[in-house]
């Protein structure tokens, strides 16, 4: 029975020594969960693009409802590496509409937005502290989405005089380095839903411009009546190949060149949504997005937003997309990039609605999901997600 | 470290303590059957195995508050948790095994204990242009939790009467083996055309995950035994002060269902007020018809 004693003092000191009651920084910021709130009843903030920082921070690029404007207006936030909010700023409603990528070049960040009155485009240049914005003009209207490319930027717009779809490169000045234009068709009709896109409250197109790796470039968005996913080497004057819609109600929902005629993709069609993780595209011809096909995914709200990264999780190359459920959950779904095999899925939250702006892989090799969350039901608010590199090896295996 | 330490020396001692006795029953096993006149000195030993039953009062100590809900224009202390301070009541069971020397006893009582602990915070939403348009959430949250403690305890007889009061020190172990945690959310609503109280349906997880495996803390009380034939009754009143972090980092944020409507677990540890009755029996030196002797 001494004996016994014994041993339960051993436990007992075992207990004690391998217990810590010290808060530890680093798992604090390995994962988290963020709902950034505001107490002012109408103030609205729906997120578009973050950007981890040098600091491991965060910032995040937001649109805010301007009660005066029929545009959104532009909301900046900046919080540290714990998701511990840092600064906050509320751009002159002069300022509208700004549009993904939110893009790092160097130590600066860069978004592209538009004036209120003249609907001119302007580049946004942020410092890393929020405490510098710089705006550049872009000789262009009507900003549908940027990109990087280099040390430049490609920047999709929209001529509403000469209703041409245009992609620019563009300097970190705001110079205009080349551009092309394609006619979206003749007629009042074909101008509405581009139209609606830009005045709040209406229908969000999934508008996006890029490059393949060192090929061609490409915009999501109108052409000849349809929405289209448009190839352009910028110098033939029509688009070197397309991939083409359905008017407004089917086209590409999301892009991302993996290499060449490799694409992860995702397509929406009158409500429908697919997953193309491994697509293959011709910059050369004109096809259809219809018959992409795809992995369909019924649980996806009508139309759904998807956004879709590259990750390197436990040494694997995987593709992330993200979209909003129907039961208002953000879901992530993983697949191999090699062989378009479906891995795994994940939900994010529960309770309030929930819908995806984007998703970064961290620098400590976590991943950060920003959204949109409705506080109290009705309050959309900015909100954030870490999962850790940890949880995301238990997700893929 | 300097508790931690303390703490390490305390165990020792006990360790110590026991070692002593064993070697002082070994010394003396040979003759303690053959003398009766050293009957004395074996009623001052005895072996004391028995169960315990009560109730158990907590309070938790904040280390560092957490919350998945940001401010980002209001002071986070107005949705500050505030915490209840033992006023749930829990339940507990345990198993005593006590050696008594010379007034002295050494204990340990493993318990299956369930505990009991609630906090409530509050949003405000208002509108700057019409004050009257406001929308007030009330959150209360309830955890409850079951552990497997140790404490180990050194006791101390103040009197060698048949109604013994005694003193108790010593330190505890805690294992978790399952929690739940319950989330009420109420609130008033003026924005809507009149003055409409909600309350949602609860939210209710497991919650085992949010917590750290184990803790430990420093745990002293009094009590009272009162012998009554070969077995005593006992009252006993300990207070367990937690030593460590009861939460888990790792898993602070890991139950969606929590975290999406702004719960996060607190860094703390836990004090609880452990109130047990029960009777313990006799293991060695029994007499004819199973008396003890010392009595």
């Amino acid at each position: 029975m001494i004996r016994f004693f014994q041993f339960i003092s051993l436990v007992v000191v075992f207990v004690m020594v391998s217990c810590s009651d010290d808060t530890n920084p680093r798992l604090d910021e390995q994962s988290f969960t963020k709902l950034y709130d505001n107490n002012k009843f109408n103030s609205s903030y729906t997120p578009i693009d973050i950007k981890q920082t040098a600091d491991k921070g965060y910032i995040i690029v937001a649109s805010r409802v301007l009660k005066e404007s029929n545009y959104r207006g532009i909301y900046l936030m900046k919080v540290d590496s714990k998701g511990n909010f840092i600064k906050e700023v509320e751009v002159d409603p002069m300022y509208v509409n700004p549009v993904a990528k939110f893009m790092g070049l160097q130590d600066e960040f860069y978004f592209f937005c538009m004036m209120e009155l003249s609907q001119a485009t302007q580049l946004v240049k942020i410092s890393s502290d929020l405490e510098s914005i710089e705006f550049s003009e872009v000789g262009k209207r009507y900003p549908f989405a940027g990109n990087m490319d280099g040390n430049s930027f490609v920047l999709s717009t929209y001529d509403d005089f000469n209703k041409l779809s245009e992609i620019s490169l563009v300097n970190s000045s705001g110079g205009i380095l080349a551009t092309k234009s394609f006619s979206i068709g003749v007629g009042e009709d074909i101008e509405e839903p581009i139209i609606n896109h830009f005045i709040k409250g209406g229908t969000q197109l999934p508008f996006s411009v890029g490059r393949i790796p060192g090929g061609a470039y490409y915009f999501n968005g109108f052409y000849n009546y349809t929405f289209s996913l448009v190839f352009t080497d910028f110098v033939a004057e029509d688009p070197t190949g397309v991939v083409q819609g359905q008017q407004e109600g089917g086209g590409l929902s999301a892009i991302m060149p993996i290499a060449a005629n490799k694409f992860a993709a995702a397509r929406f069609n009158f409500g429908d949504n697919f997953i193309i993780p491994n697509a293959t595209l011709s910059s050369s011809s004109i096809t259809s997005s219809v018959n992409l096909g795809g992995n369909t995914f019924p649980e996806l709200v009508p139309n759904a937003h998807v956004r879709i990264i590259h990750a390197s999780i436990n040494s694997k190359n995987i593709l992330i997309y993200a979209s909003d459920t129907k039961s208002s959950q953000i879901g992530l779904y993983f697949y191999d990039e090699s062989t378009g095999a479906f891995i795994a899925s994940e939900y994010l939250g529960f309770s309030n609605p929930f819908e995806i702006a984007s998703l970064i892989q961290t620098e400590d090799e976590g991943l950060v999901v920003c959204g949109t969350t409705n506080m109290a039901g009705r309050f959309p608010r900015p909100t954030l997600f870490k999962l850790s590199k940890e949880k995301l090896k238990a997700i893929i295996n | 470290m300097k508790r931690l330490l303390l703490s390490v020396i305390i165990c020792v001692l006990f360790v110590s303590f026991a070692d002593a006795q064993s070697k002082k029953k070994k010394k003396g096993s040979t003759s303690y059957n053959i003398k009766a006149k050293e009957e004395q000195k074996f009623l001052e030993k005895q072996w004391w195995l028995g169960l315990k039953v009560g109730t158990n009062l907590t309070s938790a100590t904040i280390k560092t508050p957490y919350s998945s809900v940001v401010p980002t224009n209001y002071d986070p202390s107005f949705g500050k948790k505030k915490y209840g301070s033992f006023n749930k009541l829990g339940s507990q069971v345990a198993f005593e095994v006590s050696f008594y020397f010379k007034k002295f006893a050494i204990s340990i009582q493993p318990t299956y204990q369930h505990s009991r602990l609630m906090y409530t915070n509050q949003y405000l939403w208002s509108d700057e242009e019409d004050g009257t348009n406001t929308l007030m959430l009330n959150y209360e949250q309830e955890l409850k939790m079951d552990y497997a403690v140790i404490p180990l305890l050194i006791k101390f007889d103040l009197t060698e009467t048949k109604l013994r009061p005694y003193v108790q020190a010593g330190g505890f172990g805690a294992f978790m083996i399952s929690a739940d945690k319950s989330l009420k959310i109420s609130g008033v609503d003026n924005a809507s055309g009149g003055v409409n109280n909600f309350t949602n349906e609860p939210i209710n997880v497991v919650a085992t995950n949010l917590y750290a495996g184990h803790y430990w803390g420093l745990a002293g009380g009094a009590g009272v035994n009162y012998f009554q034939g070969n077995v005593k009754f006992n009252l006993d009143i300990l207070y367990q002060y937690g030593m460590t972090n009861v939460s888990s980092p790792e898993n602070r944020y890991s139950n969606g269902m929590l975290a999406s409507v702004g719960d996060a677990q607190d860094d703390m540890t836990l004090n609880n007020i452990v109130i047990s009755v029960g009777c313990l029996f006799p293991l060695r030196f029994l007499g004819s018809g199973f008396k003890s002797v010392d009595k």
